[in-house]
This record gives C-alpha cells, sequence and structure tokens, in this order.
C-alpha cells in the first residue's frame, strides 16, 4: 500500500500569532484508500483542511502530491495539482445553475462566451454516476435541497479530475439514504484510483467506510492505522486522550406533569396533524428522514412558521400559534439547526451571543452591566467547555462545535422551560456530544421538558425517553425509547408507520 | 419533476413579469386619464427618448447590483463624462473623439471604485459614495463652474426624436441603448464574466474558492457601470447641447430604483437586465404621464416611491419559501 | 395553483397603486385651477417655470393663472422636480409639446440646454415664450422679464449708501449657468466697481446653490472667514434668506448690511425687524401675466415687443408700507392660487 502514497504531509505546522493551530501534522494517504481523519473540534481539522485547499500556507515542513512537491498557494492552485475539497458548509453560489456551479472558476470558453452544451455531457453523466440524474444541471441550486446540494459538490469535484478528495462531514445534513447514496458514490471514486480525505464525526461510518485513519489531537497526528471491526473505541480513546467509558450518561430523572401539548398541529405544507404530549422532566426524540418535517414542526411551535391548524397547549393555555418573541416569554427556548444562518451571530461576542436572549439580568434602567455579562458569559463558557479565548472573542473564530456550545450556552442562560432542539449534535465531536448528553439529561433531570431532532438514531435512542417518528409530515405516536432499536426506527422513519 | 420544473421556470418568469405588469397597469391609467395624448406614437418616441439616460445608468447598475455591489458615483459619472465630451467638442474635436473620451472617462472612475474597493476593502457604498462627490468636484473643476457650451454637431442628432434618416424611427441613442441591452443580457448569461459576476454577488466566498478572481471581477464590474455611465453622459450632452457639470445630481437613485423595479436585489445574486429596462421605462412612463395629466409633482413623487415598495414587497412574496 | 395566487397578489398591489393614481388625478381636477380637461375651442397655455418651490415661481402661478381667467385661457402650470434640474426640465417641455398645448410660456433654467427642445415645440407648431431668464435662441416670440442688470446696478447703489462709500462688501453667487442670476451679479460688481471704488469687495466667487440649506452653509463659511465685513449682496431669495439665516446663527444680522433680490414672507418680516436692508423686487406676478397676454396676442395675431420688460424696485424698512410696494413684497394670492 505505501508504494503508492498520493499524498503526504510531513511535520506540517501552522501558527496563527501565538496560538499553534498544526504543531505537526504527518499524514500519508495512498491512491484508491479512503482515509478517514478524525479529531475533536479544535483537534485542528479545520487548519488542516485549509493548508490543504493552499487557503492557508504552513509555516514548516513538507507536503507532496504524487511525489511532487505540493505547496498550493490558492485555491486553483490546489485544484490544478488535483486537490478538491468538499467542505462541511456548503459552498455553492445559489443563484448559478447546477452546470455553472460545477464550472465555476474553470469555464469552457471561446472568446470569453462560456459554451455550456460542451460540459454539459459531463455533467449529466456525473450526475448518473452518482445516481442523481433527477438533478437537471440547468436548475439554480437556491432550488434544490440540503442533500442535492452536496451532490452537486461532489460533482464539482469529479468533473474536475480530481485525484485527491477532501470531504468534510459530508453527511452530516444528509439522511440516511442520501449517506447511503454518498457511501456509493465513495467507493466507486476509490476505483477509480482516487484518494479520499474523510473527516467524520460519526465513528461507525469511519468504521463502515474508510481503509485507513489518522486521529489528530491539538494540532498533532497521535495515531494512524488501518481500520479494522470494532477499532471505534481506540479512536475516542486517542481523540480525547483518555478512555470513555459511557458514550451516552445515564442522568436519573422523573417524568412530571404535561407541560406542553400540540393537538393537530399543521403547517403551510408539513408538518400535517401533528399531536403529542411533553412532560417535565422528559427528553421526546423526533427521529425522521432530513425533509420529513422534524424542522418545521418546531418552527411551527415555536412561532417561526405559519400555522394552518390545530392547536399548543402550553402549561394549560391553549392557542393556535403566537409569535416567537411571545413564545420565548412564556418560556420557550429553540436551538437552531441552521447556526450559521439563522442561530448565531457570528459577527457577535460569545457573551453577546449567550446572553441575547435574556439581557434583563445585567440591564439597569436599559443600560447593560457588561462586566456582569462577561462574568455570566464566562460561567457558560466554563460549564460547556467552549474552547475560546474568553467572552470577548468573536463567535465566527469558533470552530463549528464550539459555535454550536455558543448556541447551547445561550439556551441554558435563557433557562427555558420547553426547550426545542434541532440537531444539536451535528457537526460535533464525541467529546462535546457526550458533554451535550450529559446536559440534555441533567435538563430535564431539573424539570425542563426537551424536544430532540435528530437525524443520528444512536443518540436518540441514548438519550430519550419516549420517541415519535415523522414520515412526510406525518407524526407518529410517541413510544418509550426502549420499544424502539435502531432498525425499526429507520424502518419507520423510511416507510412510515402507524399514526 | 418536470412539474416542478416548470413551476420554477414560471416563478422565474415571474420575476420580469412582476416589473411588466406594473408597466402595463401605469401605462393604462394614463391611457385612460389622458387617452388622445397619451396614446399616441410621437409621445411614445418621447418616453423612449426620455428613458435613454437612466436606461443606459442601469444597465452597468444591474451589473453591480447583481454583483453584490452599489454605485453611488454615476450621476457625478454622468456629469462628469459629459462635461469632458463638451470640452472636446467645444475644442473642434470630432464629436466621435468626444464619445470615446466620455467613455473612457467613466470607465477610468469605475475602474477606480473597483479598485478602492478591492484594494482598501471598504464597502461599495462608501468608496462610490466618495467618486460620487469627487466626480462632482472635478466635472465643476473641469468645467470652471460652469457649464460647457458647444457648438452645433451631430452629437446634438443623437437623441433627437426625428433622426437624420427618417427609417431609423427612433433616435440612435435609443437603438444604441436597445442594442447595448441585449448585448449585456446575453454577456451576463452566457460569458464567463457574467457567471462570475452573478457567483460573486450570489457567494463571494464560494466563488473565491472556486478560484475566481474576485478583485478582477469587481473591477471589471464597476468598470462597466462607469463605462455605460460615461456613454449616458455623452448622450446628456447630446440631449441638453451643453456639458453641464451640475446634471443628474440624485440620478443614482433613479437608476438604483429601475434595478430595483426591476426585480434586482441589493443583497447581490439576481437582477435581470429586461427587468431593469422596464424599470426604467415605467419610471419615465410615470414622469410622462404626470405631465400630461397635469398632476403635480409631488404626486409623481409618491407614485414613484410607492411603486419602488410595491415591487420589491411583491418581490419578497415571491421568493418566499414554498 | 400557488402561482396564480401570486399573481393575484401582484394584481391586488398593483390595483391599489392604480386607485391611489386615480385618487390623486381625481383630485387635481376638482381643484380647478384648470391643469386637466380640454374644453371645446379653449386655448391652453403650457407655463414652465424653473421650479415649483420658491415663492417667485407661485408669484408667476398666479400671475398666469390671472391672465388665464380674464383671458379665457387654459392655463398648464408644469415644473421640474428640482430647480437646478435641466433635464427634467428638458423633459417636461418635450412632454408639454407631446400633449400638445397652443403656447409654451417657458423660464429655461439654462440658456443653451432649452434651446432644442424650444425648436423643436416650433417645429411642431408651437410658439414659444420665455419669461424671466433668458434662452440663448432667436425662435422665441418674446422676452418678457425682470432687466436683471438694471437690479444688480439698484443694489449696489443701496449697499454703496447704506455704507457711505466704505467697508468691506461680499457677494454671495446663486448657481453656474443661471443666467439672470449672473447678470444681477455682474450689475452688481459693475455698478460697485463704478460708484464706489472705494468698498472693497472681499469675495464674489462663491455659489450658494440652488436651495436655502446649501446657500444657509455656504453664507456660514463666508461670514467665518470675514469677521470685518460690512455688507453682503445675494442674488435671489434662496441665497438671501440663507444668508440671512446665517446671518442669525452668529448673531450678526443687522450689523452687517445684508441686500437680497427678491422677497418671501420671511424676507419682508426681516426687513421690518432691519436684518435685510435693502431687498430688489421684480414683479415676478406682473411676469406671469404678461407672458401669457403676449404669448395669446400673438395666438391672435398681434403684433408683439421681442423684449418686455417688467420692471425693478428697491424696497427698504422705509418704503415697504407703500400700498404698491406692499403687494410686490408680499403678494395676497390667495385669490389665485388654492
Amino acid at each position: 500500500m505505501s508504494t503508492s502514497a498520493l499524498l503526504t504531509m510531513r511535520a506540517v505546522e501552522k501558527r496563527f500569532g501565538g496560538v499553534t493551530a498544526l504543531g505537526g501534522v504527518d499524514l500519508t494517504v495512498n491512491a484508491g484508500e479512503v482515509h478517514a481523519l478524525v479529531g475533536e473540534n479544535g483537534a485542528g481539522k479545520s487548519t488542516l483542511m485549509k493548508v490543504l485547499s493552499g487557503a492557508h500556507r504552513p509555516d514548516a515542513g513538507a507536503m507532496t502530491v504524487a511525489g511532487a512537491a505540493y505547496a498550493p498557494t490558492s485555491p486553483q492552485g490546489a485544484r490544478a495539482a488535483g486537490v478538491a475539497m468538499i467542505y462541511q458548509e456548503l459552498n455553492l453560489a445559489p443563484d448559478l445553475t447546477v452546470e455553472d456551479n460545477v464550472m465555476l472558476g474553470r469555464e469552457t470558453q471561446r472568446l470569453g462566451v462560456v459554451r455550456r452544451r460542451e460540459d454539459r455531457g459531463r455533467i449529466e453523466e456525473a450526475l448518473a454516476f452518482l445516481g442523481h440524474e433527477d438533478i437537471s444541471p440547468r436548475r439554480p441550486v437556491r432550488d434544490l435541497g440540503p442533500g442535492q446540494r452536496q451532490v452537486v459538490e461532489i460533482v464539482r469535484a469529479l468533473v474536475g479530475d480530481a485525484r485527491v478528495v477532501v470531504m468534510d462531514e459530508p453527511t452530516s445534513s444528509l439522511s440516511r439514504r442520501d449517506a447511503g447514496h454518498l457511501f456509493d458514490v465513495v467507493r466507486r471514486l476509490v476505483k477509480r484510483g482516487v484518494a479520499i480525505i474523510y473527516i467524520s464525526h460519526f465513528l461507525e461510518e469511519v468504521e463502515e467506510l474508510a481503509d485507513r485513519y489518522t486521529v489528530l489531537r491539538d494540532g498533532k497526528t497521535v495515531g494512524t492505522g488501518d481500520v479494522v471491526p470494532g477499532v471505534a473505541p481506540r479512536l475516542v480513546e486517542l481523540m480525547v486522550g483518555r478512555p470513555v467509558t459511557e458514550v451516552f450518561p445515564v442522568v436519573p430523572r422523573e417524568r412530571g406533569d404535561a407541560l406542553l401539548q400540540v393537538d393537530g398541529l399543521s403547517g403551510r405544507v408539513r408538518p400535517s396533524g401533528a399531536s403529542f404530549t411533553l412532560h417535565r422532566g422528559e427528553v421526546l426524540g423526533i427521529a425522521g428522514l432530513v425533509g420529513a418535517g422534524r424542522t418545521e414542526l418546531l418552527r411551527a411551535i415555536f412561532g417561526l412558521d405559519p400555522i394552518r391548524g390545530g392547536t399548543v397547549t402550553f402549561a394549560g393555555v391553549s392557542d393556535g400559534g403566537r409569535s416567537a418573541p411571545h413564545r420565548v416569554a412564556q418560556g420557550f427556548g429553540m436551538l437552531s439547526e441552521d447556526r450559521k444562518e439563522e442561530g448565531l451571530a457570528t459577527s457577535l461576542t460569545i457573551a453577546q451571543n449567550a446572553t441575547l436572549s435574556r439581557l434583563e439580568p445585567f440591564s439597569r434602567f436599559g443600560i447593560l452591566d457588561l462586566t456582569a455579562r462577561d462574568r455570566r458569559a464566562a460561567e457558560l463558557i466554563e460549564r460547556l467547555s467552549i474552547r475560546s479565548a474568553g467572552p470577548r472573542q468573536t463567535t465566527g473564530d469558533l470552530s463549528g462545535g464550539n459555535q454550536q456550545k455558543v448556541a447551547f450556552a445561550r439556551l441554558l442562560h435563557q433557562d427555558a422551560d420547553v426547550i426545542l432542539l434541532d440537531e444539536p449534535t451535528r457537526g460535533v465531536d464525541v467529546g462535546s456530544k457526550v458533554e451535550m448528553y450529559r446536559l440534555i439529561g441533567e435538563l430535564a433531570a431539573s424539570g425542563k421538558a426537551v424536544l430532540f431532532v435528530s437525524s443520528y438514531i444512536p443518540e436518540l435512542l441514548g438519550v430519550c425517553d419516549r420517541i415519535a417518528v415523522m414520515h412526510r409530515g406525518v407524526l407518529s405516536k410517541p413510544r418509550p425509547a426502549k420499544d424502539w432499536d435502531e432498525t425499526s426506527l429507520l424502518d419507520e422513519a423510511t416507510r412510515g408507520g402507524t399514526p | 419533476m418536470s412539474d416542478l420544473a416548470k413551476r420554477l421556470d414560471l416563478n422565474r418568469a415571474l420575476s420580469v413579469l412582476g416589473p411588466f405588469i406594473g408597466l402595463i397597469l401605469v401605462m393604462g391609467l394614463f391611457a385612460v386619464l389622458a387617452p388622445d395624448r397619451f396614446v399616441s406614437a410621437y409621445n411614445l418616441k418621447t418616453i423612449v427618448t426620455q428613458t435613454v439616460i437612466v436606461a443606459l445608468g442601469a444597465i452597468g447598475m444591474t451589473w453591480v447590483i447583481i454583483g453584490g455591489g452599489i454605485d453611488l458615483s454615476v450621476g457625478s459619472v454622468i456629469a462628469l463624462s459629459s462635461v469632458a465630451a463638451a470640452l472636446f467638442v467645444r475644442d473642434g474635436y470630432s464629436p466621435a473623439i468626444a464619445i470615446v473620451v466620455g467613455v473612457v472617462v467613466g470607465a477610468s472612475v469605475g475602474a477606480l471604485n473597483g479598485a478602492l474597493i478591492t484594494g482598501l476593502r471598504v464597502v461599495p457604498f462608501i468608496v462610490t459614495l466618495g467618486t460620487m462627490l469627487m466626480a462632482r468636484g472635478v466635472a465643476k473643476w473641469l468645467g470652471d463652474e460652469q457649464k460647457v457650451d458647444v457648438p452645433e454637431t451631430w452629437l446634438d442628432t443623437v437623441m433627437s426624436k426625428n433622426p437624420d434618416p427618417s427609417w431609423l424611427v427612433l433616435s440612435p441613442g435609443v437603438w444604441t441603448t436597445l442594442i447595448l441591452a441585449v448585448v449585456m443580457a446575453f454577456a451576463l448569461r452566457r460569458t464567463v464574466i457574467g457567471t462570475h459576476t452573478i457567483a460573486v454577488g450570489s457567494n463571494e466566498d464560494t466563488a473565491r474558492l472556486c478560484g475566481v478572481r474576485v478583485s478582477r471581477v469587481k473591477i471589471i464590474l464597476y468598470g462597466i457601470a462607469g463605462s455605460f455611465a460615461g456613454l449616458a453622459g455623452v448622450m446628456q450632452l447630446g440631449r441638453l447641447t451643453v456639458g453641464d457639470p451640475t446634471t443628474a445630481i440624485g440620478l443614482e437613485l433613479d437608476i438604483i430604483a429601475a434595478v430595483v423595479i426591476g426585480g434586482g436585489s441589493l443583497s447581490g445574486g439576481r437582477g435581470s437586465i429586461l427587468g431593469s429596462m422596464i424599470g426604467a421605462f415605467l419610471m419615465a412612463v410615470l414622469a410622462n404621464g404626470c405631465t400630461l395629466t397635469g398632476v403635480p409633482n409631488y404626486v409623481r413623487e409618491i407614485l414613484t416611491g410607492a411603486i419602488i415598495i410595491a415591487a420589491v414587497a411583491v418581490d419578497g412574496l415571491r421568493q418566499r419559501p414554498r | 395553483m400557488n402561482v396564480m395566487r401570486k399573481n393575484l397578489t401582484i394584481s391586488g398591489l398593483w390595483g391599489a397603486l392604480l386607485l391611489s393614481g386615480l385618487w390623486a388625478g381625481g383630485c387635481d381636477c376638482s381643484e380647478g385651477d384648470g391643469a386637466s380637461g380640454e374644453g371645446d375651442g379653449m386655448r391652453t397655455i403650457a407655463v414652465i417655470p424653473k421650479g415649483t418651490t420658491h415663492e417667485f415661481w407661485k408669484s408667476i402661478h398666479a400671475g398666469a393663472i390671472k391672465a388665464g381667467r380674464e383671458l379665457s385661457v387654459e392655463i398648464l402650470w408644469q415644473g421640474p422636480l428640482r430647480e437646478d434640474d435641466r433635464s427634467d426640465q428638458v423633459r417636461v417641455v418635450e412632454d408639454v409639446i407631446s400633449r400638445g398645448v397652443d403656447a409654451i410660456v417657458l423660464a429655461p433654467l439654462d440658456d443653451a440646454a432649452l434651446v432644442p427642445p424650444a425648436r423643436e415645440a416650433v417645429a411642431e407648431g408651437i410658439p414659444v415664450l420665455i419669461i424671466d431668464s433668458d434662452l440663448d435662441w432667436d425662435g422665441r416670440v418674446s422676452f418678457v422679464a425682470t432687466d436683471n442688470m438694471e437690479g444688480g446696478r439698484l443694489a449696489a447703489r443701496r449697499l454703496g449708501e447704506l455704507l457711505g462709500g466704505e467697508g468691506k462688501v461680499l457677494m454671495m453667487r446663486y448657481q453656474e449657468g443661471s443666467a439672470s442670476t449672473m447678470r444681477r451679479e455682474e450689475g452688481f460688481l459693475e455698478a460697485m466697481r463704478a460708484d464706489f471704488p472705494n468698498i472693497e469687495l472681499v469675495s464674489t466667487n462663491q455659489y450658494g446653490g440652488a436651495t436655502t440649506e446649501s446657500a444657509f452653509a455656504t453664507g456660514e463659511g463666508l461670514l467665518v472667514s470675514h469677521e470685518d465685513l460690512d455688507g453682503i449682496f445675494t442674488p435671489n431669495e434662496s441665497t438671501t434668506f440663507g444668508m440671512l439665516r446665517a446671518l442669525r446663527d452668529a448673531d450678526r444680522a443687522g450689523t452687517v448690511k445684508l441686500v437680497g433680490f427678491d422677497s418671501s414672507a420671511s424676507l419682508a418680516r426681516a426687513l421690518s425687524e432691519g436684518h435685510v436692508h435693502g431687498l430688489v423686487l421684480q414683479q415676478p406676478f406682473r411676469m406671469g401675466e404678461l407672458g401669457v397676454r403676449t404669448a395669446v396676442a400673438h395666438l391672435e395675431g398681434r403684433e408683439v415687443d421681442a423684449r418686455i420688460d417688467t420692471g425693478v424696485t428697491v424696497v427698504t424698512v422705509d418704503n415697504m408700507d407703500d400700498p404698491e410696494i406692499r403687494d410686490l413684497l408680499v403678494p395676497d394670492l390667495s385669490e389665485w392660487l388654492d
């Protein structure tokens, strides 16, 4: 295997001011293999990607691609050398068509006029190769769903004849079915001799898909080897630097009174006629595919989407829909799935973001006591172990997982009674996930009611007391978590069941 | 799926249909209020000629706005290029040279805008606000704080309603505008620079990641806007027969309004030349109709304002997720 | 279905606009100042001012309406949006030609830029009569206006006498390219230099601009840079009022002698308070009336003079209560305008 090393990194270092982001990374990726790159948030994966893509230049170390020295200074340079990136936050221009996005920056042209017809065949071929003939190259990307957008990104790499494809959390926004498709695609790419650097937090994905792994911790390579069955615990150990005993911490709690009752709730398109009761001290999970209407259910309850029918009863008071500020005042808190666009104001500081939903404690006659606010933010940073330079750091500078923790910190600070969580652990590393699971358990134990939407079935089974399944806008009756298993949940999510 | 595709196509068609319906309604309104005066070939010709300056400015502005920018300097650039061109005509150069001078002056200010925006990393609003004042000042300086009178040349006829070979029907200025609108609409959808413009306005980071030379695209964009403003300035010279350093004050807002009425989004990525042309024409119709019906000026201003807001509101309804 | 619904929404919005337009149009009709609707056989004369907001133009409007009522002529009153927008005035003239009128009475914003549309009007068989500022064109029926040079000279004499032939004086100009005010400025400078050689002209190259605000700002700047000023001349209403405000702001109103041009209610009050020491008055009401009367005479085939002077007077605190002057100073236009 080592004879055909396609990409190598030797002792690569990168510093930003006084902060060492990469302190000696070694990585060898062979042609025709899927190489999993794992590590906690802040371990240096993002920086590594930026070095690979030419966005950052390393301070020390050497890289080669196919035996030749590789020192890209720009994304074009990386691409010319055959290294393609597929980012976690999808990078497409929504106003351009699929084909224009795929060819962006390397259009076939004559006298400045784009010759689309000459590329369309290749793009259609690539789409067919991925099993997505349903995407027309001439559709604007704005009209596509997240799964389809991911496909467009991969087509971009395919059409660009990439030899090394770096995928950052590619399945985090995909449904199970799309993820399955993606695995097929990855295997086919590998058969062509392409090397895949696969960054994922889903270790079972790594076990299923990868041939070899490299683990990063604190900007250093701490382990590398072949992926063999049952390697996951070893990976976790390497990532956190200590053995992780319980993945889903058990927090003892008791179910209290019914706090939130939803009857026949219908939105513009989805959900249709959703009903459930949520008690204090309870975590109710909502499973389902991406696009089934789970996010819309939360948004309708929270007052972000209009309600077409049905009622929401909170603490005995019924209504047919209220505005989001009203809900916040009632004691609802929500963690948005889309943290970049909706969940956080990334240009604000951690302190500002974390306390935005409840400024009263720091406000006197409308004037904010910034020191008190920073103190509170520091507490939250500590409690959630947010890796940051302090309360006044800009949220946008944090890694994805830490940004999510800031969003979570806001919920804690808001002290909401009903907590709506939409994919709270997406893009979050294992260590942080465990912290969040514990936190969710503690919230419920303190008498809060939690509604937990997730596409990651193991965490639903591990964290929730009861689970309901959303299928094409219809919500099933919640059943105790112990009555479900991975297969039955998946089955009901993909085929629908008895409501 | 094809059903969906059809709906999407319709939806896109609606983006131009909205302003078009608005235009028809406003024209209908004036046709009812002043049937004999408004509905005549002569009057239509008048309106079309009056649209030229705003329309030319709007072609360039559409590109800038789709590219996610804004250009406040166009009004001043129109004045500057009209003065510069007038100086050349006054000194006995051929009007053809004056036209080239006007366009080059405009393009230079535009390229300067682009260079400052990308080089200093200052937002377009501020940079073009600055160059708006600078260009106005330079125009007054060149004109010695006065308008520049020019001898009669064929330049005076480019905006004439009765063109010299009468088979032209419309003035050369109108034809130039129409042809350029078609060319620039084609270029927006079918050329590399057009695609890159949409990409930059739609998602600048993506464009950069894909190897689009964002700075170059922006300099070209503002250069295009400047060139069109320069050409509009020459047309203004032809129309007024004087190079006027105080002309077109506030015209940039009319031009932006035309683009916005035509479906342009100030957050970038969206807009169309056809829409902007309809927007420009709509505003000219409104001015003309209000004069014809003897409506006071303030009504015209109120109506124009209402139409801008209505156009954007309608566009917002259309954009809402299904 | 969805698309249809959206279509309806769009139509609804435009419908609302249409209604508001109708309302505005209808409202105008009921005002009855003869702006719309074509009576049978009744002549329509378009009067196109430089702007519509200054008092001066309101007087012209009133005078035109008076002549219109007495001669049974319909007056179409249309001006550009701003008083410095040449191209918008060109547009108004074009639109009026396109609409069709019997004659145009025009106060051109520019002596050259308005020539092509005026020429076009004549080509369409519409005679053009110029008021207020001249047009560099011999195709006009007549030029009905103040002798602005003479007005400027009168202002210079008044200011010179006030100062006893000694001191420092400045002139704040109005706007580049405005012919009538340039004449006044020229007349002022000419008489000042000829009759009062001991008066020093400390600044004559600053422009107050088209609006009161811009004149105010320029005036403030001038006052700051000329601490020991004795007198000021301003060539129109907006510059006079802007300068007056600047003087009041600087607490120098009354100490610095201000001679201005044109009037308004506030300028008349300032005159009686001793903050303004002289106003050269034109007779805009007469200009509007004579403009329309001369146009009608021409239409009826009578000979008209190529140049009609509407006269200028200097008003001071001493003569401001004379009934004739009073009429000029604070004209009561309510009989003519609503």
